[in-house]
């Protein structure tokens, strides 16, 4: 190539990357898939996986849509457990998660969200709260708990969904 | 942040340019440290996106195919025998699931005779958006490009993010001879060259 033809080149990547950049949480959109499939390759065989039954965007699965500004609801179910999860906003980036699992147990639950993995515990009706969560990828994980009403075999889990 | 460009002529690779980091990333990942696979995801996505983009997808299918390639990484590690071989293994899975999803959900035209198109006809690139916070010279140059035939676009788009494609598959992709894509490559430079100096005078 001659030197002409690399600097066109050189001027034609940097036309391209300010007319049509890749999206900027692209690549973290990217790391969370990664990570939840690790988490799921690392499950032994008796985790549970949870069927989204609300029509929302899977993880990484569509791009740019934005969080709703009012509250919305999804429900994952499994054989086990329904989980119903109304997520209304906080912020502007930040978002709050009243959830609820049928059958009604005290069970341990994961929050994994790009900034890290968060527990609470529901209370005997089920009922939990996820008082302040960043807005984007999450995924729940449902844990065997000692003196829940309800035994699992292993954890339950949904797939991310974009809040 | 900036696309590495996947540069890997000659041995003068120095170890601290964009290929270093990311031969690094890898062999950071590779030894057992997560963080290494975050710089390589966050060092190589742009690049990423810039190489399926070419391919005419829209943006929702242009994240899946830079996803799905990650994905691919994390499966198929072993099978990447070197560190300074994973940009390029990179480059050649992504743009082949572009290529894939091009056929499979006919989400892109097919490669077309070599016509000029305007400007409001080129399929892919901007949204009227991003083209409006563009700098003036980006726009500029925008607009010589948008006047070359698609073939040209797509194949300089590639060469720009990935210097050394594997000819074979994109001489496929581009359906042409593989002794061709070299002179194809400097016609079309030439073109836009012609274009340029013409519109600037």
């Amino acid at each position: 190539m001659t030197t002409d033809e690399r600097a066109l080149l050189a001027d034609l990547r940097a036309m391209w990357e300010e007319i049509d950049p890749a999206p900027p949480d692209l690549a973290t959109r990217a790391l969370f898939r990664l990570e939840v499939e690790a988490v799921l390759a690392a499950d032994t065989l008796e985790a549970e996986l949870m069927r989204l039954e609300e029509p929302l965007s899977l993880a990484g699965a569509r791009g740019a849509e934005t969080a709703s500004e009012t509250a919305s609801s999804i429900t994952f179910s499994s054989t086990s457990l329904t989980v119903m999860v109304t997520v209304s906003p906080a912020t502007a980036h930040r978002r709050r998660l009243d959830g609820w699992i049928a059958p009604s147990a005290a069970l341990r639950i994961e929050l994994r969200t790009t900034t890290g993995v968060e527990e609470t515990r529901a209370d005997d009706d089920g009922r939990f709260v996820f008082a302040d969560v960043p807005a984007g990828l999450v995924q729940l994980t449902i844990q065997p708990t000692e003196g829940a009403a309800i035994h699992l075999a292993g954890p339950v889990r949904t797939p991310a969904v974009e809040l | 942040m900036a696309a590495v460009s996947l540069e890997r002529d000659g041995a003068e690779a120095h170890e601290n340019d964009g290929l270093g980091a990311v031969a690094d990333a890898f062999r950071t990942w590779r030894a057992g440290d997560p963080a290494g696979l975050e710089q390589l995801v966050r060092l190589l996505t742009p690049t990423l996106w810039q190489l399926v983009r070419s391919y005419g997808l829209s943006r929702t299918a242009a994240e899946d195919a830079v996803q799905t390639t990650w994905l691919n990484l994390v499966r198929k590690a072993d099978t990447v025998r070197e560190p300074r071989a994973v940009a390029g293994w990179l480059s050649i899975t992504a743009r082949r699931e572009a290529w894939r999803l091009t056929r499979v959900d006919g989400r892109s035209a097919a490669m077309e005779p070599e016509t000029i198109t305007n400007l409001g006809d080129v399929p892919g690139p901007a949204t009227p958006e991003t083209l409006a916070l563009a700098g003036e010279t980006a726009r500029r140059l925008w607009r010589f490009v948008a006047m070359l035939p698609e073939r040209c676009r797509r194949l300089l788009r590639v060469i720009a993010f990935d210097e050394r494609p594997d000819y074979g598959r994109l001489a496929l992709e581009l359906n042409m001879p593989v002794g061709s894509i070299g002179p194809t490559r400097g016609r079309c430079l030439k073109k836009l060259r012609d274009l340029m100096e013409g519109g600037s005078r």
